[in-house]
């Protein structure tokens, strides 16, 4: 009996010292993984596993051809430790040689990689350790080429650390470089990586990795939070090849010439692309502070100017649509044409009663014929027309900075103005507004949108920033193509036909030289320019050449040769037939 | 008396027992199955020592394979640095400036003024053709305006074979196309094809 009880006693007390401490388990087993199993699993990770950034591309820019204006590359910054910079000793992997290497020389080797100051580089170690001795970070060397990271890695400073950088490298330098635009160090700048930065930007994700004590990823623990995103790749109407030719050509002329500036247009009249867009002086969108600031934009979209005779071109196609005029009218141009008390409208020219009909005033570029034929219709038709060729407006690109011009309506303008206007004085135009107004000219009368950018493709195929291809007809298609014709007496009978002439080719196009007004004066400076298209009877594209301010020379016969220079290289390249039939020869006097 | 012969009596049966013959009690069948066998305990041990064994060698391959992925992604990013170097390099170099530049610099020429175009259809010429001039390059010996830093160290391709090149493009274009009947003359305006 005794040995039984003192038995089921023991055992009673082993079953409750058992409970107590699987008890003492158990707490503690949902202490752990229940009650304090975030903080902890938090802490194991933070202890173990590595947050890295996985960092998306910028898109690219490239033209309709494929070739990339604006490239994302990668560049590597130079870091150290500065607390753990010491003399060092490397041992050669191969033949087990151990050398010793100072400070010093580990810098020159740097330097003469990089092309920095090894003294320099001391200095700032130097000063990060007067500021701190604990000091774990300084740059050596920022932005070096994979090529001068490799280089300096082969040195195998224990010291030495790298961090890789998205860079932005613009391959074909200044062509363009007035469009794309360019990156700072704060993210975009100007043009169109600034305009267009939700399509290029990258969407950067995350991901933690567990490494062993050796520094080794350990297999299979990547975990990816967020996948990064790349950019998406901006496809532009420009043919690098086409731009080139232009920025090369206006640049000759306009230093020749000793113009201000310079642009040069070319679009293609069956869809309002813009194949060519070239400023001078423009940037170098590798080189920024090589360029002055005012040179940074595109001054073909943000700096309207009075364009002068080139806007007739849009003026007799209004006459012609509104019916008020036919080719063949005979007209006589006056001398001097009063406007409004004290004022009068006069030629570029002295000259007594012209008798010239409807093509010769476009072709002579009477003012005073042009306001005889103006004045048929009433201030709210010229300015209507104006605007249906897209004066007066941003065009459809809306590029970064754009600007609408001034195109003043019948009530806020004098009997004066209202016909100045009409012959492009006292309004102002951008080149691309003046590029546009042609392109609808040479369609048939529809005004297609400018188009810059033709879509924005995403990593997952998907295209956005499709642009509108929606036309809209400033003119009748009678109206368009006799205007055409008219204008191809310019090229045939013109002062300046031997200039703008190319064989094989009808060309039509229209010259301008514009005063410009300074302090509500007009100078003796000028804005020369020549707009036309080709070839004649099928017009496919639209060049316009405008010099600002030159010089010598300020005739549109310095503009002449480089619109006959650029159209020419146009037609060759875009392999365009010659034209059949030959120009009409409308009758400019009587 | 009657204890000194119990108590003497048996020891020698027990001492007799003994020397003679040795009794065991002999396992029944069932018992003798469920005794342990050393076989087994041997197995199990070699088992046990064989699993930890595997996992060892397993670890040991894993982290091998570890090491290994390590070494060929450090690989493949070395190889897509140099891929993305030789890229950039490449769209440098096939930059419209550098083309340009090369292509005068090599002596090729080109008609910048006249297009020329033969037609396959009836072997007939459209345009006025003009030979190019032994200087007709692109730039025909100006300046490049269409600045570009990224060229600033990248020296112009030159003929290494001097002779043969040279004498090729000239006879090329040193020939102009006789068969332009269907041009008319330059004299009334822009010299363009009559209609056919």
């Amino acid at each position: 009996m005794s040995v039984d009880r003192r038995t089921r006693r023991r055992l009673a007390a082993s079953v409750l010292v058992l409970i107590v401490v699987l008890g003492g388990f158990l707490i503690r087993l949902v202490d752990i993984q229940v009650v304090r199993a975030d903080q902890l699993s938090q802490e194991s990770e933070a202890r173990r596993s590595i947050p890295t950034t996985l960092f998306g591309a910028r898109g690219d820019i490239v033209d309709a051809n494929g070739v990339e204006l604006a490239d994302t590359v990668y560049r590597y910054d130079i870091t150290v430790s500065p607390r753990f910079v010491a003399d060092y000793t490397l041992k050669d992997e191969a033949t087990g040689e151990r050398t010793q290497h100072t400070v010093a020389e580990a810098l020159e080797g740097i330097a003469s990689v990089t092309g920095g100051d090894a003294a320099q580089m001391l200095a700032t170690i130097q000063d990060e350790l007067a500021l701190d001795p604990e000091d774990d970070h300084a740059y050596l060397v920022r932005r070096v080429t994979t090529e001068q990271f490799q280089a300096v890695r082969a040195l195998r400073i224990p010291w030495v650390y790298f961090d890789r950088v998205a860079a932005r490298t613009y391959p074909n330098g200044q062509i363009a470089g007035n469009l794309v635009g360019f990156l700072g160090t704060d993210g975009p700048q100007t043009g169109l990586e600034y305009r267009l930065n939700d399509c290029l930007d990258a969407t950067n994700g995350s991901a933690t990795y567990e490494r062993g004590a050796d520094g080794v990823k350990l297999p299979g623990t990547t975990v990816v939070q967020e996948e990064p995103v790349d950019g998406g790749t901006l496809h532009l109407t420009i043919d690098s090849d086409v731009q080139w030719f232009t920025q090369q050509t206006i640049a000759e002329q306009a230093i020749a010439i000793g113009a201000d500036w310079a642009t040069g247009w070319v679009v293609r009249v069956s869809d309002g692309h813009i194949i060519a867009a070239a400023d001078w002086p423009t940037v170098d969108p590798n080189n920024v502070d090589g360029t002055d600031p005012d040179n940074l934009g595109s001054r073909s979209f943000s700096e309207p100017f009075e364009p002068g005779s080139v806007f007739k071109a849009m003026t007799f196609a209004a006459l012609l649509d509104a019916g008020v005029t036919t080719p063949g009218e005979q007209i006589i141009a006056p001398g001097r044409y009063p406007t409004i008390a004290g004022y009068s409208i006069t030629d570029a020219w002295a000259h007594d009663d012209l008798r010239l009909t409807t093509t010769g005033v476009l072709m002579r570029s009477s003012n005073t014929g042009t306001s005889v034929l103006s004045s048929r219709l009433s201030a709210d038709e010229r300015h209507d027309y104006l605007e249906a060729f897209g004066i007066g407006q941003e065009t459809a690109v809306d590029f970064l900075g754009e600007s609408s011009g001034r195109l003043r309506d019948a009530d806020s303008i004098d009997g004066h103005g209202t016909l100045t206007q009409m012959f492009g004085q006292g309004v102002t135009a951008t080149s691309a507004q003046i590029a546009s107004a042609y392109q609808a000219l040479a369609n048939g009368g529809v005004r297609k949108p400018l188009t810059l950018v033709t879509g924005c493709e995403h990593p997952d195929g998907s295209v956005t920033h499709v642009p509108s291809t929606e036309g809209e007809r400033a003119v009748s298609e009678d109206a368009a193509d006799t205007t055409i014709a008219m204008l191809e007496s310019v090229a045939t009978d013109g002062a300046i036909a031997n200039l703008i002439s190319i064989p094989g080719y009808r060309v039509a196009a229209k010259t301008g030289t514009a005063e410009v007004a300074e302090n509500g004066r007009y100078t003796d400076e000028r804005i020369i320019s020549v707009a036309g298209v080709a070839p004649a009877d099928d017009p496919q594209f639209v060049v316009v050449v405008t010099y600002g301010k030159p010089d010598t020379m300020k005739t549109s016969a310095t503009a002449a040769p480089t619109f006959r220079a650029i159209m020419t290289q146009v037609l060759k390249t875009f392999r365009v037939a010659p034209s059949t039939e030959p120009a009409p020869r409308l009758p400019t006097t009587w | 008396m009657s204890a000194v012969p119990v108590t003497a009596l048996p020891r020698p049966v027990r001492e007799r027992r003994a020397e003679a013959a040795p009794l065991e009690v002999v396992a029944t069948r069932t018992q003798r199955r469920a005794r342990p066998r050393a076989v087994y305990a041997i197995v199990g041990v070699l088992g046990v020592f064989g699993i930890l064994l595997a996992q060892l060698m397993l670890s040991i391959v894993l982290s091998e394979g570890a090491y290994r992925i390590t070494a060929l992604e450090a690989q493949q990013l070395e190889l897509d640095r140099s891929a993305q170097s030789l890229g950039e390099r490449l769209n440098v170099l096939d930059s419209a400036q550098n083309l340009a530049a090369n292509a005068e610099s090599l002596g090729m020429v080109v008609s910048a003024t006249t297009p020329t175009f033969l037609l396959l259809s009836d072997g007939s010429v459209q345009g006025t053709p003009r030979p190019a001039g032994s200087a007709g390059g692109i730039l025909e010996g100006r300046d490049t305006h269409v600045g570009n830093v990224l060229l600033s160290d990248v020296p112009l391709v030159t003929l290494t074979t001097a002779g043969g090149g040279e004498s090729v493009t000239e006879t090329g274009v040193a020939t102009p196309p006789s068969s332009s009947g269907s041009l008319p003359s330059a004299s009334g305006g822009i010299p363009s094809p009559d209609t056919r």
